[in-house]
Formats: C-alpha cells, sequence, structure tokens
C-alpha cells in the first residue's frame, strides 16, 4: 500500500497508514514525531492530529500545489509543526516565508526549525500588515493561512493581493470558533467562503472531523484582478 | 529624478535603474528598523542627496517625512515602483553590490530575517511586564502548592497531635511549632517564638499534656519536619515575590495599579498578555477577563453573559452587594481600560482616574441600595461540542509555563471540568496527574486548597485566607496572621540550624 509521491509518502507502520515527510535536515525533529528510515531515506512522520495540512491530506485533497521549488506564505506559523513539513516538501529550491507575530511562540519556532532550515524565512509580524513584511521577495505559489483570527479569511485575502501569483492558491484554515461562537462550523465555512467570491475559485472545502473538531479547511484558486 | 530605496541590507540611491550609490548597512536588522524609523545613523545618506540637488522619490514614509525636515525635494513613490522592487529585491541587492548574486543575495536576506526575529524575541523577553506575569503565576503557583503541603502536615503531625490543628490556623505557625520537635519537646519558648500570645502559649501547653495522639518515630518526625520547612522556606519566597510583584507594578503600571490594586492588576495583565495588549482591550472586554468560558457558554445558550471575571477579586467588587457587583465591576474596568492607556506612555500616575472611579463607586452604592430582581434565564439550544478542544491547542506552548499543579485563571469551573473530562487530549499534563492520583486524596486536597481558589471567588492572599479561618473558626491568634508570615530574622535563624 506504499504509494508514493514525490512530495509526501504514505507508509504502513504498526498496520497503521501513516502520512511522512522526507526529513530535510537528518536526525532533526520538531514536535516529538518520529523518524523512520526506508531505503536510507529518512522520513519523519506527519501526524495529523497535530497538523492540519496532514488532517486535510487524510481526509483527502483534490488539489495538492505544493512540490519541489514552490515558494509558500505561511501565515501563523506558530511553533512550527506544519511549516516544517512544508519545508521538508518544497526542499533546496523551494522557500517558506512563515509569518508569525507572537514571540513566545516565535521563539521555539526559531529554535526548533527556522535556525536548521535554510529554505525557512521567519518573519516576525502582525499579519494584517502584509507591506510591511521584510525579507519577502517576488511572489508566491501558495499562502497557507491559519491565524485564528475573526477576521482571518480578510487577513488571507490582502496577503494575497500583495505576494500571491495569478493562478496560485490559497489555503485558508478557518477556525470555526473563533468568527462567532453562535454559528454551527458549516455556517461558519460558508459564511467566509462568501467572503472569497471576488478574487477566488473555490476548489473544496471540508471540515477536519474527526481529527479536529473547530476546524474547516477551505482550498481556493486565485485570479488576480482590479 | 531619483530614486531612495530602503532594503534590507542598505539604502539605495538610483537613477534610471542604475544605482548612482549605495549605503550598505553595518548592522541591517537594527540600522534597517531604525531607517524605517526615519533615523539614519549618519549623515552620508543626507549629505549625498544634499549634493545630487535634485527631486528624489522615496520607498518609506518615516523616511520621507524625515528627509522633508531637511529641506529635501521629496515625494512618495507610487505602489508600482515599490511592488517592482519588491518583486525584484535579490537582483536590487545584487545592483547595489549589497550581494555578489542571487543566492548571495537570498541567503543574506534569510540572515537578515534570522536575526531580527531573534532581536525581536530577545527585546520582548525583556520587557518587565512579561516578568511580573511570570511573578504572578508563580505567586499563585506557591500558594496552591504551599496549602497542599500544610494540609498534608496537618494531618501527618496530626496523628501525634491531633488537638493542635484546632488552635493553630495559621500556616506559618503551625509549621513552626513542628519544627521543635515531638510533642514533648514543645514548650512555652516554642510557642512563644512562633509568636503566640501568651493566652494561646497557656491554652496549649494543657492541651498539650492531655493529647490523645500516638507516639512519632525519629524517622516520621524527620520527614514531617522537612516538609514543614519546606513550607516556612516557601512562605518566606512567596512573600518575597509578592512585595517583589508590589513594586514592579507601581513602576510599570502604577495607574493599573491604583485602580485594581496590585495583585489584580497583575493577574489582569497576566491575561491580557502584555501591558501594551491591555491597553488595546476595551474596557468590556477587561471586565470578563478570566471568565472566558462563561462568556462562549453565554454567547452560544443565550444565558446571562458572567459580570465579571478576575475583577470578582477586587475589593470593591468583591465587598459590593451581589446586584451592584456587576456595575462596580464595570466602572472599575472602564478606569482600568484608560489607565493601562496612560501606563503605556509611561505618563506616570495620574490621580483623576481613582478619584472619579471612586464617585462612581459611591453613585453606585446610593442609587442601587435595593437588591434587584434577577430576570429569568433564557434557554436556548446550542452547540456543545465545538470550540473546546482548540482553544487548549492553542495555548498549549503558552500554557506549559503556568501549567501544572496551580490554579490558573482560565482552569474552567468543576462542573465544567467534570462535563468535559473526556474530550481532554489524552496527554495532557493536567489529566496525567488526575489519573494517577489516588482517587480520595487527591479529592480531599482539592477540597481544601479549594476554599481559596474557586476561579469565581476572590483571591485572597496568603493572609487573608489565614484571618479568614481564623474568623469562622473563632479562635483566632490576636496577632493575626501578618506578623508571622512578615516573620522575624532571629526565629529564622534559630530554626536556620535545623536545615540540612
Ligand atoms: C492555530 S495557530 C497555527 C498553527 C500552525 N499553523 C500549525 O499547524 O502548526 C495560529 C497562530 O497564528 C498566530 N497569529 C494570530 N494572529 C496573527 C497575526 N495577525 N499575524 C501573525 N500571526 C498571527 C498566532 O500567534 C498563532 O501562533
Amino acid at each position: 500500500m506504499e504509494s508514493e509521491d514525490s512530495d509526501f509518502i504514505w507508509l504502513r507502520l504498526d498496520g497503521q497508514k501513516r502520512l511522512a515527510t522526507e526529513n530535510y535536515v537528518e536526525g532533526n525533529t520538531v514536535y516529538g514525531e518520529k523518524l523512520y528510515k526506508k531505503s536510507k531515506i529518512e522520513y519523519r512522520i506527519w501526524d495529523p492530529f497535530r497538523s492540519k495540512l496532514a488532517a486535510a491530506l487524510y481526509i483527502g485533497l483534490d488539489v495538492f500545489p505544493i512540490t519541489h521549488g514552490t515558494k509558500v506564505l505561511y501565515l501563523g506559523a506558530s511553533t512550527g509543526t506544519t511549516v516544517s513539513h512544508i519545508s521538508d516538501i518544497v526542499g533546496y529550491n523551494g522557500i517558506v516565508f512563515a509569518v508569525e507575530h507572537a514571540s513566545r511562540v516565535a521563539r521555539d519556532f526559531l529554535d526548533r526549525v527556522a535556525n536548521f532550515r535554510k529554505n525557512v524565512v521567519p518573519i516576525l509580524q502582525d499579519a494584517r500588515h502584509p507591506k510591511q513584511y521584510f525579507s519577502v521577495y517576488g511572489k508566491v505559489d501558495v499562502v497557507y493561512s491559519d491565524i485564528a483570527q475573526p477576521d482571518q479569511t480578510e487577513i488571507a485575502i490582502t496577503n494575497c493581493q500583495a505576494y500571491l501569483k495569478d493562478g496560485g492558491y490559497l489555503f485558508l484554515v478557518i477556525k470555526t470558533r473563533s468568527i462567532d461562537v453562535t454559528q454551527s462550523p458549516k455556517n461558519v465555512i460558508q459564511s467566509e467562503m462568501k467572503k472569497l467570491q471576488n478574487n477566488f475559485e473555490i476548489i473544496q472545502d471540508m471540515t477536519l472531523e474527526p481529527y479536529d473538531k473547530d476546524h474547516g479547511l477551505v482550498v481556493a484558486k486565485y485570479h488576480a484582478k482590479g | 529624478m531619483y530614486f531612495v530605496i530602503v532594503t534590507e541590507l542598505g539604502i539605495v540611491v538610483s537613477q534610471n535603474n542604475t544605482v548612482s550609490k549605495s549605503f550598505a548597512f553595518d548592522n541591517p536588522a537594527s540600522e534597517f528598523v531604525e531607517a524605517k524609523k526615519g533615523n539614519l545613523k549618519n549623515n552620508s545618506v543626507i549629505n549625498y542627496l544634499r549634493e545630487l540637488n535634485a527631486g528624489f522619490f522615496i520607498s518609506d514614509d518615516a523616511l520621507l517625512k524625515a528627509l522633508k525636515k531637511e529641506s529635501l525635494d521629496v515625494q512618495i513613490m507610487d505602489e508600482k515602483q515599490m511592488d517592482e522592487i519588491q518583486a525584484n529585491k535579490p537582483q536590487v541587492l545584487v545592483d547595489a553590490g549589497f550581494a555578489k548574486n542571487i543566492g548571495d543575495a537570498m541567503s543574506k536576506l534569510r540572515d537578515f530575517a534570522l536575526s531580527l526575529s531573534a532581536s525581536r524575541v530577545t527585546e520582548v523577553s525583556q520587557s518587565p511586564d512579561l516578568h511580573i506575569i511570570q511573578a504572578i503565576n508563580a505567586l499563585d503557583e506557591m500558594d496552591v502548592m504551599i496549602n497542599g503541603l500544610s494540609s498534608r502536615l496537618r494531618e501527618w503531625y496530626g496523628l501525634h497531635f491531633p488537638e493542635l490543628d484546632n488552635i493553630i490556623d495559621s500556616i506559618n505557625g503551625y509549621a513552626q511549632i513542628v519544627m521543635a520537635g515531638n510533642r514533648s519537646s514543645l514548650s512555652d519558648k516554642v510557642y512563644q517564638d512562633a509568636g503566640f500570645p501568651d493566652s494561646k502559649v497557656q491554652m496549649l501547653s494543657v492541651i498539650q499534656q492531655k493529647s490523645k495522639g500516638g507516639d512519632i518515630s525519629q524517622e516520621n518526625l524527620a520527614i514531617v519536619q522537612s516538609i514543614a520547612r519546606q513550607i516556612l522556606d516557601m512562605a518566606k519566597a512567596r512573600n518575597a515575590i509578592e512585595s517583589h510583584i508590589e513594586s514592579q507594578m507601581n513602576v510599570i503600571a502604577p495607574n493599573v495599579a491604583a485602580i485594581l490594586g496590585t495583585a489584580v492588576g497583575a493577574r489582569i495583565l497576566a491575561k491580557a498578555g502584555s501591558i501594551k495588549k491591555l491597553a488595546t482591550l476595551p474596557a468590556s472586554t477587561i471586565q470578563v477577563l478570566g471568565a472566558e468560558k462563561a462568556l462562549f457558554r453565554a454567547l452560544k445558550t443565550g444565558t446571562q453573559p458572567p459580570k465579571h471575571g478576575i475583577l470578582f477579586q477586587h475589593p470593591i467588587v468583591h465587598a459590593a452587594p451581589r446586584w451592584q457587583r456587576g456595575k462596580m465591576a464595570r466602572a472599575i474596568a472602564s478606569k482600568a481600560a484608560i489607565a493601562a492607556r496612560v501606563d503605556v506612555y509611561g505618563a506616570g500616575l495620574n490621580q483623576t482616574l481613582l478619584d472619579k472611579l471612586n464617585v462612581r463607586v459611591t453613585e453606585i452604592g446610593e442609587k442601587y441600595k435595593e437588591p434587584t430582581e434577577r430576570p429569568p434565564q433564557p434557554q436556548r439550544e446550542g452547540h456543545h461540542d465545538f470550540g473546546r478542544r482548540d482553544d487548549r491547542r492553542d495555548r498549549r506552548p503558552r500554557d506549559r509555563d503556568s501549567r501544572g499543579f496551580g490554579r490558573s485563571d482560565d482552569r474552567p469551573r468543576d462542573s465544567f471540568r467534570n462535563r468535559n473530562r473526556d474530550d481532554r487530549p489524552r496527554d495532557s499534563f493536567r489529566n496525567r496527574n488526575r489519573d494517577d492520583r489516588p482517587r480520595d486524596s487527591f479529592r480531599d486536597r482539592d477540597d481544601r486548597s479549594r476554599q481559596g481558589f474557586r476561579d469565581d471567588k476572590p483571591h485572597q492572599s496568603f493572609r487573608d485566607r489565614d484571618s479568614r479561618r481564623d474568623g469562622f473558626r473563632s479562635r483566632g491568634e490576636s496577632d493575626g496572621p501578618r506578623r508571622e508570615f512578615r516573620g522575624d530574622s532571629g526565629k529564622r535563624k534559630k530554626f536556620g540550624k535545623r536545615r540540612f
């Protein structure tokens, strides 16, 4: 069953199907994940309970535009769990601009992820002001946003307008509770999707059950226009 | 026309897409931030621009303003130009001579990002409000530990001298007596040294003769005494922390301290995360800080929103009759919001804030003398299962510090906690503790310590709590626990000999 992909790999471990990425920094672990060696290549097991992108892959994504050499703008890097796997995938020719504004988590992020991974550029700033980012250049292929703010969708859109190339993809993690606690998660996702109408083509939307009860994911394709 | 561009690695002056001159930063991380504020390290850039004596497009607002002051002919670059520079930044850096090639430019930009991010982290860790937050959390955690250990001490030494528990209410006093040894080595002098008044000393020696307690072996006594010593040491440390918080709050947030008091102020600060963040919060949020669970529940189910969170610990709110508490909390919160803003700007203590609050407090007291009816609570169907696990997940990194044995303010109420027990992550520290503990002893301890530590109860300082016990046991030591906690060095020295 070990289907292989260039981007990530499904392994069978202890009778269970597991997702993994090729370790960009050999021997290094980020959040206590297991390492696994197969034909001399070291992989890091990617936990769907810890990373929403992994959860989405378990559930099934229609498109996965992140591969070798992809440029990604990642909003809400936190301690870098998901960023580290994306860094694994995009490899030497790719780059991950990782934005995080909370200095407490950024400390861990720098120590565990950014300092070791040459394809990760940490940006300790507020995602609300994308024009202020330092060290970012050019356009990116993918914007991944997971910032758990009430105006998370608007923030993601401004970032796309500033940095996402035409035809690029937005992965928008929607924290269903922080927007409006009185709404059901499905309704929240629906109303956030409406905000994307103008500039995006929705490719897919999902809730992340059973891995994560409070989040949904929307994947959309960007069509830059005035 | 010339273009003046601020890049991460230096300032570039160019014309017709060719670089006229570039000024590399010696220390990019700090000089870039300064340049973005309009401060240039030296005058060489300005002198050069003066020499050129032309019109300039500037890439940055703050720098524009600074150059205008030098009466240079400047205007802001248009968006398109800026976007173009952004898109070709590595090339711009190469052209300016800041990097050898595109690859080198990219890696220099990353180095820049690493060092700027690192210096921001360092800068934040140095800010004194973060230290106050650690201190107040430490204080609360130590209180829980001291109370827990003290209960154990009473139980254990109580096998030997059960009568003591009911007579000695102060934690320090009890521990000091235990330090003197077994029942037969207790003398009037011990009691006096522990700070008890003569009346109590007499009572103690009478009761000591008639005690129904059993013997205690030297081995057991040694352990019990080591616990007592821990309690004394911890109590001393916690008092040092408390006065540290007091003085720090008065320096860093004098207005917040004046309105809320140092301890409550520090707890509010801890909830907000920093004094800056506190200053951005609206009064309505400050009013319910620490009651997030109740607030979300109210939003979901349409029940009454909470009237106060941490502010319930404020003496004014706490002392007010039930029906006035919400109004008091609101009045305090609105002044606290202003106070935080004044403190961020470091404007010093502003007495009128407190005066106005006092006026309002008196007003509320007079206007709402009579109890009001409680409106019926509407029941609405809510979504019961979303939103919880993640809440914790998001907090995980921060939580790690405050989690453990301590009371953390966002701990759900008991009933809530029980209801949610199953959907907690299995590996959480709290859970593990709960499961590993023998059921009844845990409950015992919890009940005891909970007396003073329920979320919805005011936080009583260590001293208050003691005097409260005195109160309802109606056998208080007349000199009160205050003196005991302050301790006196003579006593401490004496016990110091017993240290391991
Ligand atoms: C849910 S966590 C992200 C988890 C991460 N994506 C992962 O899977 O490992 C959200 C993060 O977004 C950050 N964040 C929230 N608002 C932000 C903002 N305006 N700018 C930058 N980061 C923000 C928070 O500090 C937090 O670390």
